[in-house]
């Protein structure tokens, strides 16, 4: 990231409800009382959590997936060495909130079912904007699909297959058609995206 | 002993150091460049060719990464990635002190800050050199326009600087490489400035080569390939750093030699002749002492770097450090005031994109207390900005999940636009750094303390830097108009200068209008700590006309004698 990009995204930020900091409450003393997390960070059942989720958030269609895209080993890295305690803490208690928010165990549900899930518990969390509660099932949600988007449109296919991406332009065009702008698709930049 | 003794040592292989160095070995000097960081050869950029998905943790810093550096990872700041991180000192390791809040960003390795510079080129103006003078401010330069103008040529034609002939007093024209273009969105913002407010937008002036170099001096270096990852190093050479540019020109001529790792933390100076007779030097890997010896030296450490060096450097003609009988020596601490600006939605254009990746933005000159405009503040800023169509981070809050959520990703978003201020600092006795000798690096070094504060003037400034920068993307038409302020301390504009500063008067001033010592003439400051005043146009450039002037001046003087 160069100082030029780096403005952007600061002014971007301030522009973008999506900017705002999702586990923006830091409660030290809280992380300090968690256990310790292992080296992979979730455990097998909550991995599974995860992948279903990022699944549903970004599928396999005509083109690859988070799943394909390697999307829950990304998710598990970030945590594992990226992300603070305090939020560490914060993904899993939503996560356990997201368990309990079908009634029955998410993986007990159906592939409708689930989608429904995520789909309502995603509605919730957009309506509550930044009042969200950053441990509900809601956040989870939120939480899974900006890493979800994160890891993906960080990854090969998300870069070369959904967007578009050249290592080396070799030149530059201020003000071109869409249409002519390599296959018209928007390209794969450098950004940042706050968990 | 004679293996130490050379013509001239250069102490700092950054912009300015590695200007002193090409300057000073072309006119035959055998000179010795140190440098206190490892040796980082052009080409030697392990990230610079990597794509996206090669890198870890979505380029994010790790905990870790972000505890060895609690300073670089400061709101203000932007280099502590996986791409780049390696250009940055380890807070842990170099740490300093804040009596107030002072944010010091810094890259110990061959070629220094020029590796990771933002690369705007641009001149100060004959405004800038008289304002000290006519606002009774600081001290009033030693030197005009006039004198720096053809210096000001000489460095722009050899680094290659890619910009537009626009006419403006307040921002002299140069010697450039093709301008880059503004998008379909900064054309419109351009049209609408002028029309409704009288003000100009033109492409920024940046080092970066939008064509071939106009001299074959440099066959190392190819035109931009617009990937935009200049911060990483550029394998072509498309952007001007030490490393890719004076260094190599030294290294050709045969006549220099390059110590990296190699720590100045003194000057020596021989009461007997009046002058400096070489540096001391810590290895920083093995803790060696070593004397280096030469008739001229060239301070070049960067402005805080240099002021450490001088304020360490005592004798009995210098008990509070060398050169310092004005006791202006770590004193005049300026920046630029940053942080600040803010950013717009921009609807319709929707039908236009660009290719390629641009390493520049626009730029907004200075209009601020010119011609009859006169504000509660002296000086003024200018902005730095650009306009680009969203990217797929503005669907995170949009009700799209699956199929419809990577459909939506594949078309770029709307336009935003974005434009950030610069603004003047002025000179103040009280901003200031001072050596505790009582707290020590792992080298045995002495802490810098920074002392420095924004004034009353950069408080009024940077109101407003916001309010101006809403109104004109407002008076633009543009929606969701929002002002913007990062938390940043003095420091963060890493425009450092002062601590050392040039002027007329012995009594008041550290160098004369050669970049060399009032109180030692064989002793050339020419980085940043040489600045009297800061206008508001990012400084660079300026380092490297001063120090072309002064290694030519240091020269003569050599020839005829007289240091």
């Amino acid at each position: 990231m160069n100082r030029r990009e780096w403005l952007k995204c600061m002014s971007a930020l301030a522009l973008s409800a999506a900017g705002a900091p999702l586990l923006a409450v830091f409660d030290a003393h809280a992380a300090a009382q968690k256990p310790a997390i292992g080296p992979r960070f979730f455990s097998p059942p909550q991995a599974d959590v995860v992948a279903a989720v990022v699944d549903i958030i970004i599928p396999r269609t005509d083109t690859p997936g988070a799943l394909d895209a390697g999307v829950p080993r990304f998710i598990a890295q970030m945590f594992r060495d990226v992300y603070s305690k305090a939020e560490q803490a914060r993904y899993l208690g939503a996560l356990a909130a997201f368990e309990r928010a079908g009634g029955t165990p998410f993986l007990q549900l159906d592939a409708a079912q689930r989608k429904a899930l995520v789909t309502r518990l995603h509605g919730e969390a957009l309506a509550s904007g930044r009042h969200i509660d950053h441990n509900s099932a809601a956040a989870f949600v939120l939480m899974s699909k900006k890493l979800a988007m994160l890891g993906y449109f960080m990854s090969e296919p998300g870069c070369t297959q959904v967007l578009q991406y050249v290592a080396v332009p070799g030149g530059y065009q201020a003000d071109v058609p869409l249409s002519k702008a390599g296959n018209g698709r928007a390209w794969a930049v450098e950004t940042v995206l706050r968990l | 002993m004679n293996n130490h003794i050379y013509d001239a040592i250069v102490i700092g292989t950054g912009i300015s150091g590695g200007w002193a160095a090409k300057e000073l070995t072309e006119k035959g000097l055998k000179t010795l460049v140190l440098d206190r960081g490892r040796m980082v050869e052009h080409g030697d950029y392990p990230t610079a060719m990597k794509a996206p998905w090669e890198l870890p943790y979505a380029d994010e810093p790790t905990q870790e990464d972000i505890r060895r550096h609690p300073v670089h990872t400061r709101p203000s700041f932007y280099g502590i990635k996986q791409s780049t991180k390696h250009w940055f000192v380890d807070d842990l390791d170099n740490p300093y002190e804040e009596t107030r809040p002072f944010d010091w960003f810094r890259g110990y390795q061959v070629g220094g800050r020029s590796l990771m510079w933002g690369r705007q080129s641009y001149r100060f103006s004959p405004m800038d050199f008289e304002a000290n003078g006519k606002d009774g401010v600081g001290v009033d330069w030693p030197i005009r326009y006039d004198d720096l103008a053809p210096w000001y040529d000489y460095v722009e034609e050899f680094i290659g600087v890619s910009g537009d002939t626009d006419h403006l007093a307040q921002l002299p024209d140069g010697q450039y490489l093709p301008p880059m273009e503004l998008n379909a969105v900064e054309k419109d913002f351009r049209e609408k400035l002028a029309s409704k407010l009288g003000r100009r937008l033109i492409i920024g002036r940046t080092a970066n080569l939008s064509a071939p170099l106009k001299h074959d001096k440099s066959p190392q270096r190819a035109p931009c390939q617009y990937r935009n990852l200049c911060m990483r190093g550029c394998p072509y050479g498309a952007y001007f750093s030490s490393n890719s540019s004076t260094l190599p020109s030294a290294q050709r001529t045969g006549n220099m030699t390059m110590v990296a790792n190699a720590i100045v933390h003194e000057l020596i100076y021989d009461n007997a002749k009046g002058k400096a007779t070489g540096v001391r030097v810590l290895n920083a890997e093995t803790g060696q002492q070593t004397d280096y010896f030469a008739r001229i030296i060239f301070v070049c450490a960067s402005t805080f770097g240099t002021a450490h060096l001088l304020l360490n450097s005592t004798s009995s003609r210098f008990p509070n450090g060398f050169g310092n009988d004005s006791g202006e020596v770590g004193h005049n601490i300026m920046d630029h005031v940053f942080g600040s600006g803010a950013g717009a939605l921009v609807d319709g254009h929707e039908d236009r994109y660009y290719t390629g990746r641009r390493p520049n933005g626009f730029y907004i000159p200075r209009y601020r207390n010119i011609g009859s405009d006169k504000r509660d503040y002296l000086r003024g800023f200018g902005y730095q900005g650009g306009a680009s169509r969203q990217d797929w981070t503005r669907l995170v809050d949009q009700p799209l999940l699956g199929d419809e959520l990577k459909r939506a990703a594949e078309a770029p978003g709307p336009w935003r636009i974005g434009m950030t201020g610069f603004g003047e600092m002025l000179p103040s006795h009280s901003n200031h750094v001072t050596l505790d000798r009582n707290r020590k690096d792992k080298y045995g070094l002495p802490l810098l303390n920074f002392d420095a504060a924004h004034g009353e003037n950069e408080v009024r400034m940077e109101k407003d830097i916001m309010n101006d920068a809403a109104e004109m993307l407002s008076a633009a038409g543009y929606r969701n108009v929002t002002p913007y302020k990062t938390k940043a301390n003095v420091g963060a504009g890493i425009h450092e200068m002062g601590t050392a500063r040039m002027g007329r008067d012995p009594k008041t001033s550290v160098l004369n209008g050669w970049n060399q010592m009032h109180a030692c003439k064989n002793v050339f400051v020419t980085d940043g700590s040489c600045m009297a005043s800061s206008a508001c146009q990012n400084p660079s450039l300026t380092y490297m006309a001063l120090t072309a002037r002064a290694a030519n001046h240091a020269v003569e003087e050599l020839k005829r004698g007289n240091v």
